[in-house]
């Protein structure tokens, strides 16, 4: 049966089997869809085709066609003619035709990848017993399909090579496995644009090395073992640590930006353990509408926290200055106690972290009690993205030419990288990219329309960007104008708005203008238009649809708190300014994973799971709901954050789901409009992904894994369901100062929860430091006090031409006392 | 301003006018040669220098280095002696040509004189297969020639590089 051929629809043969893809496909993609794999090295569905390996060879033949009509010449049996080459072809770079016949299966073809196979064979190690790769290796794999039983080379003359070269702090190289691809080298250059590891020579002395300092440097390093497509490039966490066939799969998400990339955590029992279920490692989990096949090595690395020795296992009390170890009873009824007779005086801070259940609950005890549930976040808007968010059916990689996206106050790829990187995409795709920021970023690359307000400006300068508002701005030169315009009249148009330089009210103006911006050119309500919060922790969206909001007056609300609880945040590290008012709280509960600054303020302590021991669902930036899986037993006593502040709950005489994490979201499902039509099951639905990856042939996309376990579900917006949509009025904050001004600033590897607690990532994390440009740092040593908020700090001195003279960058979870833009002395 | 273009500064300048502003990196090749000019071989710094000028990164800077065979990252003598020894060198006998001025010069193939003027290095083919046995000489003043090579002759050579350095 004829299927209806589209158009734009291309018919060829593949091994006997018809089928239909689009024009301009690869014959390789073509294959995989056909069911029909040709084996590759060096292609990468991601990435351009370069013909590199010439593992894919194949026979292609064209139907013939008489030169006078221009019709097919057919057989005699009627079939039509088929032209073969003279030479076998590369899969990889050949685009397939109408009629075209692909032959893999041929002895032609066979004998071609049998020598190809040879040729790699010659100088690779076949280490496969001891190798990380083994058991998952495209070359093991067709070594055993193609390659010769012995080798006809002496073995004398086999090359040898260094075989534990470490690139940077996180990846090492075995020089003998490497078959030169350049997968990695393409990945660096190609898709993150960060190109510090290279080819050095050629021929059979041809090597990837890394002249950067600090070496293989890079936020995204770990890809390149993932699709490396034989063992030579190894994290340095996961080497010799386990086979592959021994690992379990468990599905989660990342909780370390707003991204929510999603992640699958290998697990194995093991007796170095001590016999415990242990995560050996994380890996990318497909979802082309969120992470695509990529995560960052603050998401693959950074769990080692939760493995980390020093885990609280066990509720503390304090008693006469020193933690005594406690039972739960004794512990959560003390907790109770004290937070039930604060009444309003109870301050809950929520870190932003946690999960939608752990928010849940954490805003109806407190609500329950009388006093007041702070989201720990330094960002407002939590509430315009509910209204003019990006709403189902959008996929960022739909954006293209025609559409435009707004990055504003955000160094992207430092505060959320897959961000960053997606719309690096869109811009590549043709997508009309305005980046407004008052110092260059990574971002800036990519931008059709730079704007360069000042810092304090960044709401001021959305407003005119509103067509009518031009004419007011300082702002309004022609570029600026070419910017508004081709935001206007974009088809789709996103805005993320980030936090760089941003206090709450400048955050709060900001997202107010964002969201002016895009009601005014219309671009709400509708699939992949809207607003997108570049929150400063992974779960900050979760934390507002729950109910919960920063506070403006949180230093206030701790020194007057008669009971603080803080489940998740460590205030203390993050701020001395937080450590002082905390102190002054009469009573302090603290729910947490490790011995943290804050921790050490506290008369109560909770040992929490951290999110690889428990479940339960996060929002992420976009506003879509994903549901993460226990991977691992609890560590020592333990319990989730919700389960213990159900606990307590219970005590003060407030009944809340205590075990079932699902049934908590019941609850939510229940309460919240926007989260109505929702519930686990949804969350774990599935549909087929392109590229197919994580089936037998691993050669294809890497070893990521396939999806299995759920997409997540965007959440519908107030202006996607035809509500009217009004903006509250807000004031410009003023923030003219004499001298300096320090302005806060997120980087991805911060020193606050739970980073640090990562022993892997821990080197790769700068000691306290601020930025100056050259021009204010006259006089000034390496090493400087930052006077600050009526606290001195000593911190060591970057100089940055970046940054905007007058300007002081602090970055944020440095131990830097500072939430908002301040004035600041600078000395030696 | 880094050291290069403190050095360099003219040269540089003219090198880089050569292409529009937004296509810089394609000077990459011709900054490369002024870095090894004087010192015959492109250092670490030079890499991160002249990946500074062109918005490049160190390491694709350093690939091009890696990629060609003009480019040296290890220090030589002032004059190269780059002796073709492929098939048709050989069978004019370029091989023999090689092992007797190694002899004379009393160095092996890849090292330096102890003054510091010659190295001598076996090269891939430099098309001048009928004038064998041949070589081309790299130094500061460029790359020259030099076919139908003796012995005799390439010492005669090395005498007037020497001569010329005493001068």
């Amino acid at each position: 049966m004829a299927e209806q051929v589209k158009e734009n629809t291309v018919t060829l043969t593949i091994d006997g089997v018809e089928v239909a893809v689009p024009q301009g496909t690869l014959v390789v993609d073509a294959a995989k869809i056909a069911g029909q794999d040709i084996p590759v090295f060096c292609y990468h569905p991601k990435m351009e085709p370069v013909g590199m390996c010439r593992m894919c060879l194949v026979d292609i033949g064209y139907p013939v066609k008489d030169r006078n009509t221009g019709e097919a010449v057919l057989n005699e049996d009627g079939t039509p003619k088929i032209q073969f080459g003279r030479t076998l072809v590369t899969g990889c770079t050949q685009v397939v035709s109408e009629g075209m016949v692909v032959v893999g299966y041929s002895e032609k073809v066979q004998q071609a990848r049998k020598d190809v196979l040879e040729f790699f064979l010659t100088s690779h190690p076949l280490d496969c017993p001891i190798c990380d790769k083994g058991g998952e290796c495209p070359l093991q794999n067709l070594t055993l399909a193609y390659g010769p039983g012995e080798s006809r080379f002496n073995y004398d003359e086999k090359k040898k090579n260094l075989k534990h070269v470490p690139l940077g702090d996180l990846i090492f190289l075995d020089r003998e496995r490497c078959i030169h691809c350049a997968r990695c080298t393409r990945f660096q250059e190609e898709i993150v644009d960060d190109p510090v590891i290279g080819f050095y020579n050629r021929g059979r002395s041809l090597e990837i090395t890394t002249w950067s300092e600090p070496g293989f440097d890079s936020y995204w390093s770990g890809n390149t073992t993932d699709i490396c497509p034989v063992g030579a490039l190894t994290t340095a966490d996961f080497r010799f640590g386990a086979r592959p066939w021994e690992m379990l799969e468990v599905a989660s998400i990342c909780r370390e930006c707003p991204v929510g990339c999603n992640l699958t955590l290998n697990t194995r029992r093991e007796a170095k353990s001590g016999g415990k279920m242990v995560v050996k490692r994380v890996m990318p989990r497909q979802n082309e509408q969120v992470n695509e096949l990529w995560i960052c090595d603050k998401g693959r690395f950074g769990y080692h926290y939760a493995s980390a020795d020093d885990r609280l296992t066990t509720p503390l009390i304090r008693k006469e200055g020193e933690f005594i170890p406690a039972s739960w009873d004794e512990a959560l009824s003390l907790a109770a106690e004290k937070m039930q007779a604060a009444g309003s005086r109870l301050v809950s801070v929520a870190g932003g972290q946690l999960s939608n259940e752990d928010y849940f609950h954490i805003g109806q005890l407190t609500e329950h009690l009388g006093g007041k549930a702070v989201l720990y976040s330094n960002m407002m808007g939590g509430d315009l993205t509910t209204k003019v968010g990006m709403g189902p059916g959008s996929n960022l990689a739909d954006l293209g030419a025609g559409d435009a996206i707004l990055v504003v106050a955000s160094d992207l790829e430092e505060e959320a990288p897959l961000y960053w990187l997606r719309v690096k995409q869109a811009a590549e795709r043709g997508a009309t990219l305005i980046v407004a920021n008052p110092r260059a970023t990574k971002t800036d690359r990519y931008a059709a329309h730079i704007i360069r307000y000042e810092y304090g400006q960044e709401a001021a300068a959305i407003l005119a960007l509103s067509l009518d508002r031009i004419g007011d701005s300082d702002l309004a030169d022609e570029s600026f104008k070419q910017a508004a315009k081709a935001f206007a009249e974009a088809e789709n148009a996103v805005v993320f708005f980030g936090s760089e330089g941003t206090g709450m009210a400048q955050s709060d103006a900001l997202s107010k203008a964002c969201a002016n911006l895009l009601i005014a050119t219309g671009h709400t309500g509708r699939p992949n238009n809207g607003l997108v919060g570049v929150w400063d922790k992974g779960n900050v969206q979760g934390g507002w649809d729950m109910g919960l909001q920063p506070s403006a007056t949180l230093f206030d609300d701790l020194k007057a708190a008669k009971a603080a609880y803080v489940v998740g945040a460590d205030l203390a590290g993050d701020n001395p300014a937080y450590k002082q008012a905390l102190a002054q709280a009469e009573f302090v509960v603290v729910q947490e994973l490790h011995h943290t600054a804050t921790m050490e303020l506290a008369d109560v302590v909770l040992p929490a799971q951290s999110f690889m021991e428990r479940e339960g669902t996060l929002t992420s930036g976009e506003r879509r709901v994903q549901r993460y899986y226990p991977a691992v037993p609890p560590a020592g006593e333990s319990k989730a954050d919700f389960a213990i502040t159900a606990e307590i709950a219970a005590m003060a005489g407030k009944e809340l789901e205590s075990v079932s994490a699902g049934l908590v979201f019941l609850g939510i499902v229940g309460k919240f409009k926007d989260y109505a039509d929702l519930d686990y099951q949804a969350l774990a639905e599935v549909s087929e992904q392109w590229p197919i990856i994580g089936r037998e042939d691993l050669y294809y996309g890497g070893t990521g894994y396939a999806n299995h376990q759920g997409l997540g579900v965007l959440l519908g917006t107030a202006a996607g369901r035809g509500e009217p949509v009004l903006i509250d009025g807000f004031d410009l904050p003023d923030t003219g100062v004499d001298g300096l001004l320090a302005v806060p600033v997120t980087r991805l590897y911060d020193q606050g929860n739970n980073l640090r607690y990562a022993a892997v990532m821990f080197p790769r994390i700068a000691s306290s430091y601020v930025s100056l440009n050259p021009a204010d740092a006259a006089g000034l040593g390496e090493s400087v006090v930052v006077e600050l908020n009526g606290f001195q700090v000593e911190v060591a001195l970057k100089l940055d031409e970046n940054v905007p003279q007058g300007i002081v960058v602090v970055p944020r979870s440095f131990g830097l006392p500072i939430s908002a833009p301040t004035p600041v002395v600078v000395k030696n | 301003m880094n050291a290069l273009q403190h050095k360099y500064a003219k040269d540089i300048e003219k090198v880089l006018a050569k292409y529009p502003a937004d296509r810089k990196q394609s000077a990459v090749m011709p900054l490369l040669y002024i870095a090894q000019r004087d010192g015959g071989y492109v250092t670490k710094q030079d890499l991160v220098e002249i990946g500074e000028i062109l918005d490049m990164s160190t390491t694709e800077v350093a690939s091009i280095v890696g990629f060609y065979t003009l480019y040296h990252d290890q220090p030589a003598g002032t004059y190269r002696i780059q002796v073709c020894t492929d098939l048709s060198c050989a069978l004019r006998g370029a091989d023999e040509f090689l092992e007797n001025l190694c002899e004379n010069v009393g160095i092996k193939v890849g090292e330096t004189t102890e003054d510091g003027l010659v190295t001598i290095e076996a090269v891939m083919c430099l098309a001048g297969c009928d004038k064998a046995p041949m070589f081309q000489v790299q130094s500061p003043e460029g790359i020259e020639y030099h076919e139908n090579q003796t012995v005799e002759s390439t010492l005669a050579l090395i005498e007037s590089w020497k001569q010329e350095k005493e001068d």
